[in-house]
């Protein structure tokens, strides 16, 4: 894990000087809402339905024990005694104060988090894999170039007043779990057919109103050339995004009106003239910060553990080590899920005494480290097999072994109308619905993989459009309605959902769901997902399944 | 009109403006003048031809790469802000300093509020008209804030990386 | 019939203009002005209060069972609380006012009911 030095602890330091002295001037009445509204939006805290939201940033995905302890004791000594986990790998905190807002950015500092640019039209948090480092399917662990992205982006004078927010997703695995063809500019890490480490970039990804899978600009970007062939992109998106309307104002919109080819051509173009010598990282800097991510501390173990076979004779405990307990690249570890979805809860919530408990198994059980999933997951990346037991039993205790990964019931929705000011309907009543409906885990395991993915509105924050059964919440004469969407993946091979058919009102979601399901499980082949029975029959037979009966 | 502040690399302070800004429909007065980017191409030479001191406003959408042969001769080059959330200026102010290596002033101008100028400092901005009553002693705050910086941009403050190296 | 609401500044609580022309937390202390004219002219003396709420703005009411609600259906979550955790929010308080907000009808435009999502 990347640690802070005196530098990255000084600016946060800074930061946190600055947005304390900007805070009380607000308080005190010497500037203006209009004012500070943009300088707390770049500090990520939003005002929200009924209260502040601060949303925190977690680097690619990454904590240590003593962040995530740290996060309990916000939620508990500021907040409401919970925290959210979003679709970008970061936490908001629904319920904090403008008045408190410094001092837990004091206290988030002592850990080295903070809520830099989680908010506002600059570059956000860089998520990438959450197996990284774990996985023996990447090219190179992604978390070392997405720290170099964090500290060139942080502060950017350049891009900090952007057309529109900037999103960037690395994955190091061609199986990938960053979703990045969905975002501003995708990383895939890749060794060209000479061996050199490059990426292949994509550009102009995005959900929300008008979804792209984002193109690949180039194919083989040598690594080395990470930052300054960034700067040539956010430099043709700064100077020609559209500024005149906000839901035309995200590179796509740029990328898809110029073409892939002409815009790429502009951003070689821009590269060409660049002193790429003065921005990007030199070897010394990039040895340093992939030593901070180096392996450590793991012991050399057979790759089969007695213990963990035995405890299978648990069917309760066969069923998580199924659904929730993932290979690792070391012999005798394993990647352990987390789930943050048991049926009836507000799937992404964690209460603080979970955070505590999650802390402390990730230190005793997985050096240290615990990861986020854009699923709205955690995940205890380094545990022994012979461990998976004792860390199981004590997540089950905490509610926090639903044996659902990938499964109908882990369902990703945003905050939406509750919490959220922008939408336009509720979420979480609608997942609560569905995964009650899919409760009995033998059920849900004979349904299979299933992405049900919920937006409360158009901006996809839910990531409704990749979800295999995506449900868009609209405002229909003032009743909650949603649209069903079938088909979409997050995948390497991403796809866009297709409509369904018209909107249907809230009280009829989950058992229109049932009905999705019921139609899958007949046409189902082969043990096929229902993404692939969908792939292969198209809408109708779903179609039929739904709209035959809803009126 | 608002006072100009100058920034020296260590301090922001007050400045005489010897310079008028002049719209397009109205004639050329005496003395340093700066007009549109249209007005520098249709009478620049002439104006430069005057033995006045001359600078070119450049509005967010234009380019500077339009000016590019000039800017040798170009005493000011003013960036148009028209509202804070427009960042093209602070491209064109790094396009000004590192690509072509213009040493006149870079002048800030328009929606310039105190939080923008420490990022329009280190894109190389030397001079801010600011829209909200900021003093050079506000300007010299904001802008000094902060210890570290993590990139390089065309205020020649050695990014992070490059201190850790020393170290 | 229109309410005037906003959140306050320091800790973010949606609030409502009571009768005494404070700020209150609870939807049922809320003013219910007849009068646009008297409502306009709230609204514009509360954005003069830049330090004690933010963004005031007016919102549309309308009879309901037990009482009066807002038309619209984010006002009603805002003045409930999020439905998700009723706990966190003003639901528990219980009474007619929660009641009226919880069942309450819209006219034409928002006949949003916050108890059609059954769990």
């Amino acid at each position: 894990m990347y640690r802070y030095d005196a530098i990255d602890q000084d600016m946060l330091a800074d930061r946190t000087a600055e947005f304390r002295e900007q805070c009380a001037r607000r308080l005190a009445g010497e500037i203006t809402e209009d004012q500070f509204k943009p300088v707390r939006l770049m500090n990520g805290l939003y005002l929200q339905l009924h209260a502040y939201m601060l949303r925190v940033a977690i680097p690619y995905g990454a904590l240590t024990s003593a962040q995530l302890r740290k996060l309990g004791y916000i939620a508990t000594a500021y907040d409401k005694g919970y925290g959210h986990f979003t679709t970008r790998t970061n936490i908001q905190l629904h319920w904090v104060k403008l008045k408190d807002a410094p001092d837990i950015l004091d206290h988030l500092a002592e850990v080295g988090m903070h809520a830099i640019q989680t908010s506002g039209n600059d570059i956000r948090n860089i998520t990438a894999d959450p197996h990284a480092g774990a996985t023996a399917d990447e090219a190179d662990d992604p978390r070392i170039w997405a720290e170099a992205l964090r500290q060139w982006s942080t502060f950017h004078p350049e891009f900090s007043f952007l057309p529109r927010k900037f999103k960037i997703a690395i994955t190091g695995s061609p199986k990938d779990r960053a979703a990045t063809k969905v975002y501003d500019i995708g990383l895939r890490l890749h060794r060209d057919d000479a061996g050199e480490l490059g990426f292949e970039v994509l550009v102009g990804g995005g959900l929300g109103r008008t979804p792209y899978l984002g193109p690949t600009i180039r194919q083989h970007l040598p690594v080395r050339h990470l930052l300054s062939y960034l700067q040539a992109i956010l430099r043709v998106y700064n100077r020609h995004g559209r500024r005149d309307n906000l839901w035309k104002a995200r590179i796509k919109v740029l990328v898809a009106s110029l073409g892939a080819e002409a815009f790429a051509r502009e951003v070689e173009a821009e590269w060409e003239a660049t002193d790429k010598a003065a921005i990007d990282l030199p070897d010394t800097e990039l040895a340093r910060i992939r030593a901070a991510f180096a392996p450590r501390d793991f012991e050399t173990l057979p790759p089969t553990s007695a213990a963990f076979e035995a405890a299978k004779s648990d069917p309760a405990f066969a069923r998580f080590a199924r659904h929730n307990v993932k290979a690792h690249k070391v012999p005798g570890y394993a990647i352990v899920d987390v789930s943050l979805k048991k049926p009836g809860e507000t799937p992404g919530d964690c209460s603080s005494e979970q955070m505590a408990l999650i802390a402390d198994l990730g230190e005793r059980y997985s050096q240290d480290e615990i990861r986020v999933s854009y699923e709205q997951n955690l995940i205890l990346p380094h545990v022994k097999l012979d461990d998976v037991k004792a860390v199981w039993k004590a997540l089950d205790a905490a509610d926090l072994a639903t044996p659902n990964m990938g499964l109908i019931t882990d369902i990703i929705a945003c905050p939406g109308l509750d919490y959220c000011a922008l939408a336009n309907a509720r979420a979480i009543p609608i997942a609560q619905a569905i995964a009650l409906k899919f409760a009995d885990p033998a059920l849900a395991e004979k349904v299979g993989e299933l992405g049900i993915k919920i937006s409360g509105c158009i901006n996809a924050c839910g990531h409704h459009h990749v979800g295999a059964i995506g449900i868009l919440g609209v405002d229909k004469k003032g009743e909650e309605f949603y649209q069903i969407t079938l088909g979409g993946s997050p995948e390497a091979e991403a796809t866009l959902g297709q409509s369904l058919g018209p909107a249907l009102p809230a009280d009829k979601v989950a058992d229109a769901v049932d009905h999705l399901v019921d139609a899958y499980l007949s046409q189902r082949q082969d043990g096929e997902r229902f993404l692939d029975t969908f792939r292969r029959t198209g809408l109708a037979p779903f179609k039929e399944a739904v709209y035959a009966d809803a009126h | 009109m608002p006072m100009l502040i100058r920034w020296t690399g260590q301090a922001a302070v007050a400045a005489e403006d010897p310079f008028t800004a002049v719209a397009d429909e109205t004639p050329i007065p005496r003395g340093d003048v700066i007009v549109s980017l249209q007005r520098f191409q249709a009478e620049g030479e002439r104006l430069l031809g005057e033995g006045r001191k001359v600078g070119v406003r450049i509005e967010a959408h234009e380019a500077v790469e339009d000016i590019a042969r000039d800017l040798p001769r170009l005493a000011v080059v003013a960036l148009a802000i028209p509202k804070f959330r427009h960042g093209q200026a602070y491209s064109s102010a790094r396009i000004l300093r590192e690509r072509y290596g213009y040493q006149g002033e870079v002048r800030a101008v328009g929606d310039v509020l105190r939080e923008q100028t420490r990022f329009l400092a280190r894109c190389g901005v030397d001079a801010f008209e600011p829209a909200d009553g900021s003093t050079p002693a506000d300007l010299t705050h904001v802008i000094g804030r902060y210890r570290h910086v993590y990139q390089r941009a065309a205020d020649g403050r050695e990014p992070a990386f490059v201190e850790r190296q020393a170290s | 019939m229109k309410a005037l609401t906003g959140n306050l500044l320091d800790d973010g609580e949606a609030v409502f203009l009571d009768h005494n022309g404070r700020w209150a937390p609870r939807f049922a202390d809320a003013e219910l002005f007849e009068d646009d004219a008297a409502a306009m002219a709230a609204e514009a003396h509360a954005k003069t209060q830049q330090t004690i709420v933010v963004d005031p703005y007016l919102i549309d009411v309308v009879p309901a069972e037990h009482g009066f609600a807002p038309l619209s259906f984010r006002e009603r979550v805002r003045a409930l609380g999020p439905t998700n955790k009723p706990e966190h929010g003003k639901k528990t308080e219980g009474g007619e006012a929660i009641e009226a907000l919880l069942h309450a009808h819209g006219a034409a435009r928002s006949k949003g009911r916050l108890d059609k999502i059954k769990r």
